[in-house]
This record gives C-alpha cells, structure tokens and sequence, in this order.
C-alpha cells in the first residue's frame, strides 16, 4: 500500500537537493536557489529568495518543535497547539489568519510532523509586509479562551477519526510508527490519542508557547516577488522587537537503541477489507550520510511500475495489491519502511516472503546501471516538480536549514545524490536490512483472530529469526 | 508566444478595509499593515491548430521550469459505458499503458521512468485521457510512447485479467471507506440508472463481466484522432510541439465510420426522487454525510453564478465549514463541490464526524444550503468568496500541470481556450443577487437527497426525528448496480 501520511504530516515530501547538473544522467540546468540568509540579533533566521514569475509571495515559518516534543503524558499536543496557533493571538482575533490569506485570493495552512511544525502561507505579493505582522504577532503570544481550545480540540480528535479510524488502513499506519520505536519518543504517532488529546489543557497550550515557540527555535522563509531592502526592513520591524528567552530549550535526549532481534507483532482491526504487511528497518538520521544511497535504494524499490516492488509482487506473483518502500527520514533516527496490501487469494506470509526476497537480491548483486540511472533520473525530474512554485521552493529552503542543518544543502544534495554509486546502495542494503534489524507487523481482519492459522491476537515480542 | 494579456484587475478588488473595522471593533488591538499596490498576473496563451486526420493540437508555452506535460484525451469518458459494463471504459484507459505491438507492460514502464518521466491512463466522465510528464529535455521519446499507448494497445488477455483482479481489490479496499461508500452511492441517488450513476471504475459484477473483446471495440469505436485532443504545455516552442504532434500522431488514420456522436445529452434524470438513505456499516469509525442534487452542466448560463454560490459554502471559511468545523468542532472539514459535466452534473455538500454527530451535520448541511437562498449576502462576504477562487484558479496555473489540465477541460467540454483569460472578471461580476437566485432555483434543499454512511444505530434514531421517510440498507445489502441500491432476495 502506499503510505499516505495523514494530512497533518502533509504529502509535501521534500527531495532536498538541487544545483548544477553534470554527467549524462540529465542534460537539464537544474535552477541554484539564490537565496539570502541573515540571523537577527534574537536569533530567528531569515532565509529569502526572489522569484517576480508571479505576483505572489510564499512565507513560511518552521518551528523546530514536532511531535517528539509533545509533553509528557500528552501524546499528539505538538499538533493539537498547532492548531491553536490560528485562534486568537496578542492582536487578532481567532481566524484572522484566514481573514489575511483566503480572504485576498492566498491561503494558508500548517502541519506538524515529528520534528518539525510548518506555517505556510502565499499571498499576492502586495500583502507581504501585512503577513509579516501577523506571523510575528502569533510568535509574540496568544490569547485563547477555553471555549475555543475545546472546540478545536473536538476538530482535532475528528482529524484522528478520520485519519485513524474511518480508512481501512489508518490504524495499521498508527501501529507500525508505534511499534517501530521503543524508546524515542517517535513512537507516538503525531496525531496522538482521544485520551491524551481530552487531558489537555489551556495551560499546556501557555507553557508550550513559552517553551518553543520563541525566535531563536523559527526560520522564517520568504520566497517570490517583493524587495530585498524592504522585507529585511519589515523583518526588523515586526521581528526585531521580539525578545528571546533565557531559558535554555528542552531538546530530547533519548536516542533509540539498536534492535538486536526480530520483532514480530500480528493486530487485528475491524474493518482490514485484505490482510496488510509493513515491515520497518532503523536506519541512521536525516543527516547522516548513508541517507543518500537509502533514498535512492527507496527509488529503485518503489518509484513507479517499473521499480523493483511493483514489478515482482504487483504485477508478476500478484501477491500484493500494492506495494511500497519509504525511507522515513527523522531528524534523531530514521525508519525504511515496506507495506504491501495483500491481494486477494494471497496470504499475509506470501507478501512477506516476496518482500523480503526483494530485499536480498538487493543485497546480494548490484543493482544496473540502467537502474541507477533511471532512479537518479526520476529524483531529479520529482525536484524540478517540486520547485515549480514559490512555497515549493520555501519548502526546500526550511527543510535544508531546519532538518539539515544547512541551506546551502538545497544547492548540493543533487550533485551527492548523483554520486551514489551501485556499491554505495548494496552497502547500506547489507548494513541495515538484517534480520535482527527488522519489525514486522501483520494486520488482519477480525474474523481471522480466531482462525485456525496458529496465530493469536496476541502481541509476540522476540526473535524468532527466520 | 507566451503571455499577451495582462489582468490587471487580478486582486484589485480585494482590500483589508473592512477587516480593520472588524478588528477594531473587538477589544482595542493592533491592526495589520495594510497591502501595497497590487502587482499584475499574466497567463500563457494556448495556440492550436488541427492535424488533417482532425486531430485538434493545443500547445502553451511556460519556460519557466524544465518541464514538459502532454496529455492525449479521447472525449468520452465513463458515462458511455453500457449499462451492464460499467467500468468499461476506465477498464480500457487502464490497459493502454500495459502492453503495445511493439512493447510490453514492463517494456512502456521501464522506457518512461528510464526518462524520469511519469505516464498515467484513466477515465473521468466526459473524458479519457493518457498523460506524460517529463523534463523538457526528454519530450520527443515521451510523446513517443504516449503516441503508442494511445494508437497501438494490444489487451492482452492476462493483462485484462491482471487488471480486472487489481481493480476487485482496490474496490474492496474503496468500500470500506465510509466516504468512498458515500460517493458511490451518492451518484445512484441523483442520477439513478443513468449514465453518470455507477462507479467510473465499475461495480465487483459489472468489473467481472467485462470481456476482451469488449475492451478491444470499445477502444476501436472511440480512440479515434477526431474524437481526440492532444494538449501540451510548458517548456517547448509551439512549433517544436505542433512538430512533435506531426510526427508521432500524423499517420494515425481517421476511420471511414462516421464519428461518435458526444454532444447529445445522455442524461434522463427526471423521475428520480429525493431520498433520505442511511447505509448502515456497524464497523465505521466515523460517519460520512452527503447532502446531494442534480446541479448544471459545463456550458449553462449560470455556470458562474453556480461556482460563485459554491464558493460561498465551500472552503475553509465557507459557510459549511464555518458552522460545522470552526463554529462547533463537528468535523475536521466540511465542504462542497458543483461538479459541472458536458451532462448536468452533481451537487454535493459534505463532512465527516463521529457517528453520534450524524444526524446533526446533516442538519447543519440543509440548513446552510438552504439560507444561501433565503438569507441576506452581504459584499463583505461575497468579495473574499470571489477572491479564493480567483486565487486558486491562478495558483493552479502556475504549474504546468494545471495550466494543462484546465486547458484540457476546457477543449473537452467544447469551450474557447481563451476562457482561461477570462476566468477572472468572469467570477467578478457575480453579485450577490446573481448567488442567491441560482441557490433558490438550482439548490434548493428540499430536492436533495441525504446520505450517511456510519453506524446506524448511533444517529438513526436523531435522524427519523427529523425525517420521516428514512431508509436504511446494511452495508451487506447494499448492490451499487441499481437505483433502488438494495440486493434483491
């Protein structure tokens, strides 16, 4: 199946890279992002690039606040407050934001992921300066009352029903991020859950606001069509005045420990129309150098009907449905992650063992160049998509800065990825997909929990090899 | 070639004045910044011309990016499927990309990745289409293979089985989705047995009738060049394009039949009734409501007063969403869509919420149709309504894929291509009389029909207080064959 994060992790998959093409992969001029980058003196960075094609303008501010951060006992309070940040702040009333953006033609949104919480807004580029203000007031402070922390708190438990409960395989997404961490605060999926969700209060909602949202944990980002002199002179305007707290900001320490053994869990859920499988491998951080070579080992397993997955178990054992491979790049520690959807007629074993044949032949030879080609190709052609526009242009520039610790990284991670070598893929194949490294999860439909198939609904924890 | 008119009137309309006096009139509170004076949008303009075999050829020029999409539509889409075949002609638009006379599945998969370009075949109504998209530097080999998807396709019996088996199960995966149920059945309710009532990619019954030979005519009777527009957009010099159009579409023949007629209406919706309908799905982990009526097709007089009034409900600040989700925290997003067709097409208004909430969305739904109608529009609301879409309409052209794709609409549904310049003062001249009539004439509540997918026994109760007339099918019995949507014992 492919994995559809929720809505609140966005479908914004940002392929961070970029710049000067050589070799004959692709003859395209891949476009620098000429941005400007300056830190004011309370620490919030600015990072701006021009771009006139349109008469609009994207802002974006990045909070290096996710779910990770969500207190203790609160599990899916990082999204929930991201939420609140749309009602009432030091001078505007609650939906004042939608007044400023949807109101003139732009629009605005948000999303928490588990690193990160993103607010986006593109306007015509005349109303730049009055953006500025409002993403500099909702930084300043908020001024919620209980009845509208309650009433949004209701939409976003609604966000869980839908996202979690209504689609068949919701709940499958849920528990194998879940499982997948037994340590790292990842393993609590952004969302969150009813209870913890109804444990929050307004004071919670204060207490965060003064913990991380202040301006030297944001990056403000600003790219389309304005005036370099003018936006740095609004910037020191609205942003300027904002004062920095003493307090130092609270950054999670635990580090997910390796797995030593198998882990083996089977759930079962109501409404599973054909038995799901998701298979997760921990694989080092967004920085890390062996990203690159996962990325591409994700291309060649997944991307498109000519990739590895679809071609073996869609379309010639048809064992699967659909099948997928995603390297979930985290800022502390990384997830590769396989689902199929079990066709019908197939057992959840059968897709296992297709995925996990896949894998080893991975491991086993090189892949072609032809393959390498073609997969370097498609990130290239996916990037070029991605800038297309103001906001995914900004989107690459807070992604190279917040989670990479660089925005140079937007103009260079092209030429790393075209590195990558078919050695470099079958090394980290072999260093990380190893049988002590691997959650599996099955998820069947209820009517097979007492089925005669030996397996119970019962969690089993432990090795059991294979 | 590229742009010619400059729309000046683009955000004009739009200032923060009236939003300063609301904010004042709180307490006393900063106030933002007002705009500058706004900056002007220029959009491309689509050139054509048509081959002799009557192949229409669009092309739009945008350099901005290295990038280059082509889409060939053939201008008919599901509701020309026979009634027992339903999913025929998804089925078909399916197929073109797994197997030609001289590739196979693996072969046309390999050959468009391998140019890190993507091709995608399906059918909507109205329209089937097959799409490449790929840098600019690849297009000749892209439109290669999209000229032989479209033209050569061999149906192979064991990639129409394989097909026929993946569509089964992404159907059952589709039905358990209380949403997805909802817009199935949504289109038997207002369109009953006619031919925009099925599901475009079928039915299990209608899916596992369909043969072969019914593929291979099917294609034989419609693909043809003067059934067909090609439209290609982005970083290509036209005359590169109309070249490109030459020489890989040129020598497909126009048949000696005489071409399918498309224009005429299939539509005979007349006796179909307003129903309260619950579907009954114990295991639902939310309910899905629908409030649903037939609305206008592409080309009625009111299409823009019918956007506009649309706009009005729908959107993050619309009013359903506005009372549903920001007012009562009901849902995580109401809304609602006027689905214009070269046929009249569906209105349909909906969210989800958790199944006790039910009965009290769809209330909310009926009630806020309905004072569109009856309750006064004031500018200050009317104006941002006109300016998302405006907004929306000029964002979505900023990627070469959407300036295709609108093209495209607007060469299936026979409209001038110039429209897309014209979009805008269009939706500015709507007033709120203009909305009002169209939502009393074309909305009226009392027309439509209600649909909740969810656990039944957590709102029906509510709902036949409100309702008398309340049916309600178990998720077991429900056949998406027919109008009545129950099984037969």
């Amino acid at each position: 199946m492919r994995r559809k994060v929720t809505f609140l992790v966005s479908s914004i998959i940002l392929l961070a890279c970029s710049s000067a093409m050589q070799s004959t992969r692709a003859q395209v001029k891949m476009p620098q992002l000429n941005y400007r980058e300056r830190k004011l003196t309370n620490g919030l960075r600015v990072l701006s690039a021009i771009d006139p094609a349109s008469p609009t303008v994207a802002i974006q501010v990045w909070y290096h606040v996710g779910s990770k951060d969500d207190p203790n006992k609160r599990s899916g309070f990082a999204h929930l407050f991201e939420h609140i940040m749309f009602k009432s702040t030091k001078n505007m009333k609650s939906e004042m934001m939608d007044r400023l953006t949807e109101d003139v033609g732009g629009f605005n949104n948000a999303f928490t992921a588990d690193d990160e919480t993103v607010y986006f807004e593109v306007v015509p580029s005349n109303y730049l300066e009055t953006l500025l203000w409002a993403e500099a007031d909702r930084l300043s402070g908020l001024n919620v009352d209980d009845a509208n922390f309650k009433s949004e708190r209701d939409v976003v438990k609604e966000e869980y029903r839908q996202s979690v409960l209504a689609p068949p395989y919701g709940r499958f997404e849920y528990l194998l991020q879940q499982k997948s961490f037994t340590a790292h605060p990842y393993q609590r999926p952004t969302i969150g859950s009813i209870e913890d969700l109804d444990a929050a209060s307004l004071a919670d909602v204060q207490a965060f606001h003064a913990t991380f949202y202040r301006p030297d944990n944001a990056t403000l980002v600003v790219v389309g069509d304005f005036d370099q002199k003018q936006l740095d002179a609004w910037v020191d305007k609205y942003f300027g005045p904002i004062a920095k707290p003493n307090a130092p900001l609270p950054r999670v320490q635990i580090k997910e420990p390796p797995r030593k053994a198998e882990m083996r869990f089977t759930e079962h859920g109501q409404n599973v129309p054909l038995p799901a499988v998701g298979l997760t491998y921990l694989t080092p951080p967004k920085a890390d150098a062996d990203a690159e070579p996962l990325r591409v080992a994700e291309v060649i397993l997944s991307g498109g009907e000519s990739s590895r997955l679809y071609h073996s178990l869609v379309y010639e054992q048809q064992v699967a449905q659909s099948a997928g491979a995603t390297a979930e790049l985290r800022e502390d520690a990384s997830l590769f992650v396989f689902t199929a959807n079990v066709a019908s007629g197939k057992k959840s074993e059968d897709a296992e063992r297709a995925l996990l044949a896949e894998i080893k032949k991975m491991q086993d030879s090189p892949v072609s160049k032809a393959e390498l080609d073609k997969a370097i190709s498609q990130i290239v052609t996916n990037q070029l998509r991605e800038r297309e526009t103001n906001s995914g242009k900004a989107f690459a520039l807070g992604e190279a800065a917040v989670l990479l610790g660089d925005p140079n990284r937007v103009n260079t991670d092209l030429s790393k990825l075209q590195a990558v070598t078919a050695a470099d893929v079958q090394r980290v194949m072999k260093k990380y997909f190893t049988d002590a490294n691997r959650l599996v999860l099955y998820y069947l439909p209820e009517a097979t929990a007492t089925g005669s198939n030996g397996r119970s609904g019962q969690t089993t924890r432990g090795g059991q090899g294979r | 070639m590229k742009v010619n008119k400059t729309l000046q009137l683009f955000f004009l309309a739009l200032t923060l004045l009236g939003m300063s006096a609301i904010v004042t009139a709180q307490t006393p509170q900063g106030t933002p910044p007002p705009p500058s004076a706004p900056h002007s949008v220029q959009f491309p303009k689509p050139v054509e011309k048509t081959l002799p075999n009557g192949l229409r050829v669009i092309v739009i020029e945008r350099s901005s990016t290295p990038l280059v999409s082509a889409t060939l539509l053939i201008k008919n889409g599901g509701e020309v499927d026979p009634p027992q075949l339903a999913g025929l002609t998804d089925m078909t638009a399916g197929l073109l990309t797994k197997g030609t006379q001289s590739r196979s599945a693996t072969q046309i998969a390999e050959a468009i990745e391998a140019l890190g370009g993507s091709l995608d075949s399906g059918a909507r109504w109205d329209a089937s289409t097959a799409t490449v998209g790929v840098m600019s530097s690849k297009v000749d080999p892209a439109v290669a293979i999209l000229a032989d998807v479209v033209r050569h396709p061999t149906f192979k019996d064991e990639e129409v089985e394989r097909l026929r088996q993946q569509n089964l199960d992404n159907l059952t995966v589709e039905l358990g989705e209380p949403g997805t149920i909802a817009r199935f059945v949504a289109a038997r309710v207002v369109f009953g047995d006619s031919p925009y009532g099925h599901p475009l990619g079928g039915t299990p019954e209608s899916i596992a009738r369909i043969k072969r030979d019914d593929i291979a005519n099917f294609h034989q009777v419609f693909y043809q060049p003067d059934n067909a527009v090609l439209v290609i957009g982005g970083d290509i010099k036209a005359a590169d394009a109309f070249a490109l159009a030459e020489k890989y579409f040129g020598d497909w023949q126009r048949p000696f039949r005489k071409s399918v007629a498309i224009e005429e209406s299939l539509l005979d919706i007349a006796e179909v009734k307003p129903r309260v309908l619950v579907i009954d799905k114990p295991d639902a982990g939310q309910a899905a409501v629908m409030v649903v009526r037939k609305g206008i097709n592409r080309k009625s007089p009111d299409y823009f007063r019918g956007i506009v009034a649309n706009s009005v409900l729908n959107g993050y600040s619309g009013r359903l969403n506005f009372e549903i989700r920001i007012k009562r925290g009901l849902s995580y997003g109401a809304g609602s869509a006027l689905d214009a067709r070269r046929d009249i097409g569906p209105f349909v208004a909906s969210a989800q919420t958790k199944n006790v909430s039910g009965a009290q969305v769809a209330d909310l739904l009926i009630g806020e149709i309905g004072r569109l109608a009856t309750a006064p529009l004031l500018d200050a609301e009317l104006t941002p309504r006109k300016a998302v879409l405006v907004g929306g309409f000029a964002r979505n052209l900023e990627q070469v894929n959407g300036l295709v794709g609108q093209v495209a609409s607007l060469a299936v549904q026979g409209l001038p291509l110039d429209d897309i310049n014209h979009y805008i003062n269009n939706v500015q001249v709507i007033t709120a009389s203009d909305v009002q009539r169209f939502a009393g004439v074309f909305l009226n509540a009392k027309e439509s029909s209600i649909i909740i997918v969810g656990n039944a026994k957590e709102f029906l109760p509510e709902l036949q207080k409100q309702f008398k007339n309340v049916e309600v099918i178990p998720i077991a019995e429900l056949d998406l064959n027919s109008a009545s949507l129950r099984k037969k014992n």
